[in-house]
């Protein structure tokens, strides 16, 4: 069965001005999200993945490469009515619960900045009621919409930051981390109030994540960062059954076992670029199984298709 | 034994309730700014100031230029008593009227001018702190008025336009505005690029919006600590020219001008310089104190 691809990104570049020059944060990145599935972006913190989120909702400028929506590229100037069309159809929820609220603002007007910007009501009834809906949604209570978001606990902040975003009946939410700037103990009721809404609603998740520990569960395919780079990227099982590249070996290594004596006999693997002689073969991304990449030059390629026999 | 236990239900709503008390952003101002005793006595005081002076001139007719009494000797230098409470001058007016009529207009000007300098101060450093490109030319025009003195400036533009109300009004306010609109220029690039603000941006909220709903809400306490400052600021300015015979012209009334032509009388008939004086320092202290407190109160940290 041939699935909808709702976003791809090609040879994406994304840079900032540092000193004279220009750091490059994100390099070469390439892959496909597909309608309706949880696409886990994975790599240790500095790694871009931020970076890549805000660029494809356009907070981040690009210099190179493309990212395409529905078919048409958004990282170029579009016209207001396009430009209308992607910022309801792509809502993040951000990192930090903590700082993405507006604390002079009330609840009631949180959740309903995007309805009145896009005038997605017909009276101020209709308005109420579905913040007093989508609050439901994430558990919250209609006595909430007069409350300030300083009165809230983390994890009611990051469910008012995921209402927000949900209000706007978007195709894609790219979630950043977020649970980790949460208590251990709620993160699972985020987690799964997101799977439900999923669920509910047919989203496409964009889900960023610092270890492959909590994306097991919750997504169906996994892109692995290093430095700027997609190093690897696969079915969530085939990532965990055959990870080839030595730094999601070594992501792997550093996910806890549930069984104490695996977990002791466990050796940590520490990834190094020293490991990759480059100097000859150049490296590139290649689909080495079916739906199965990785960042390689073919002496490598050869000896990761060993591994897969 | 089995009655000792039951079974109840999860009410999973109920760890959602917040218990405390609403919190309503102006309530609560209010609330912390009457703790402070020292801010009430000098909120009556500035109003206290401010009513009389605003009142008692249109009754007294006091004009400057007219010296009714002038012939009547009895009536020169009567040190304050139950007729003139603040005593008469050397050419027999009424200190108190004059007291009066000089502190209505130093708090008009100041007033108006402070007014007209903050309102064009917030409208453009708010602008001015949103766009790049502005920011570029703006700096450029800021660099050269941030170096030239404001009492220069002030002068120089008198010596152009001339003496009267208006116009020191106008001068007063020709650059005057620029140094807030730099401070809020600064205020709005530090609030400008948190957090929630990208999350607007990514909702499509328009930058009129963010403006008025994002930043400036942040920006209260800092913007009536400028205006706490601005209206002494100009209080003393106003005196300052007057008392160098500068800006308003002899028909205005001015506690500047008249402090320094009692300056001669300190020694022999010190009520005629002390009292104007000590009625000038009054609204100035009161008022910036009224305003400083203000200030920390509507800083919602003061709030918990
Ligand atoms: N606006 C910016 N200007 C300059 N450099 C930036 C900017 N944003 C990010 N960077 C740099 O780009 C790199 C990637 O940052 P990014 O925030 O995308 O990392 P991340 O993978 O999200 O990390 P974390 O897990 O800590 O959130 C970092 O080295 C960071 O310093
Ligand atoms: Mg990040």
């Amino acid at each position: 069965m041939e699935r909808e691809v709702i976003l791809s990104v090609r040879d994406l570049e994304v840079s900032f001005p540092k000193g004279k020059g220009r750091f490059i944060a994100v390099r070469d990145a390439n892959f496909d999200i597909y309608k309706g599935e949880t696409f886990a972006l994975v790599g240790e913190s500095g790694s871009g993945k931020t970076t890549i989120g805000r660029s494809i909702i356009r907070i981040n400028p690009t210099s190179k490469g493309k990212i395409i929506f529905e078919g048409k590229v958004i990282n170029e100037k579009l016209s207001a009515e396009e430009d209308r069309q992607v910022i309801k159809n792509i809502q993040m929820i951000f990192q930090d619960p903590a700082t993405s609220l507006n604390e002079r603002a009330t609840i009631d007007y949180i959740i309903s900045e995007g309805l009145v910007n896009f005038k997605m009501f017909k009276s101020q009834e209709e308005r109420k009621a579905k913040v007093v809906k989508s609050l439901a949604e994430v558990g919250l209570l209609q006595e909430h919409v007069t409350r300030y978001p300083h009165e809230f606990s983390g994890g009611q902040r990051q469910r008012i930051g995921i209402a927000r975003a949900m209000i706007m009946e978007p195709k894609l939410i790219i979630a950043d981390e977020p649970i980790s700037a949460l208590d251990v103990s709620i993160r699972a009721q985020v987690l799964n109030l997101m799977k439900t809404l999923q669920e509910e609603k047919g989203l496409t998740y964009l889900f960023i994540a610092h270890d492959l520990s909590v994306v097991r569960f919750i997504s169906d395919r996994i892109a692995v960062i290093h430095l700027g780079r997609i190093v690897e990227l696969a079915n969530t099982a085939d990532l965990f059954l055959h990870p080839l590249h030595p730094y999601t070996r070594s992501l792997l290594s550093a996910v806890p076992m549930p069984d104490p004596i695996s977990e002791k006999a466990k050796e940590l693997m520490v990834y190094t670029e020293n490991l990759h002689d480059y100097s000859v073969h150049q490296p590139s991304f290649v689909e080495i199984a079916p739906g199965h990449f990785v960042w390689a030059n073919e002496p490598e390629l050869e000896q990761y298709r060993e591994l897969l026999k | 034994m089995e009655k000792k236990f039951q079974f109840v239900e999860i009410d999973e709503q109920a760890s959602e309730h917040i218990a405390a008390p609403h919190y309503s952003y102006w309530k609560s101002v209010f609330r912390t700014f009457f703790k402070s005793k020292l801010a009430i006595a000098m909120l009556i005081l500035a109003t206290i100031i401010f009513s009389i002076a605003m009142i008692q001139p249109l009754f007294s007719n006091y004009d400057p230029l007219n010296s009714p009494n002038i012939l009547d000797f009895s009536l020169r230098f009567n040190p304050p008593n139950s007729q003139n409470w603040f005593g008469t001058d050397n050419v027999g007016n009424s200190l108190f009227d004059a007291v009066w009529a000089g502190t209505r207009t130093s708090i008009l000007i100041s007033f108006i001018s402070t007014a007209i300098n903050l309102t064009l101060g917030i409208a453009v450093g708010a602008f001015w702190g949103y766009s790049k490109k502005f920011d570029k030319v703006m700096l450029e025009i800021y660099n050269v008025v941030a170096n030239v003195p404001f009492l220069l400036v002030v002068t120089m533009m008198l010596y152009v336009i001339g003496y009267g109300f208006w116009k020191l009004i106008f001068a007063l306010t020709i650059t005057g505005w620029f140094g807030i609109a730099y401070f809020i220029r600064t205020q709005v690039m530090i609030i400008r690029d948190r957090e929630y603000n990208l999350v607007s941006r990514c909702l499509g909220t328009p930058t009129s919006r963010m403006i008025t709903r994002n930043i400036l809400p942040y920006l209260t306490s800092v913007i009536v600590t400028l205006l706490s400052r601005e209206i002494p600021v100009i209080i003393s300015t106003e005196s300052v020219l007057s008392f160098l015979g500068i800006g308003l012209t002899a028909a205005t009334p001015s506690l500047g001008r008249m402090i320094s032509q009692y300056t001669s009388f300190i020694n022999a008939y010190p009520y005629l310089f002390w009292i104007p004086v000590s009625i000038l320092a009054s609204v100035s202290i009161s008022f910036y104190i009224v305003g400083q407190t203000f200030a920390d109160a509507s800083d919602p940290k003061t709030h918990m």
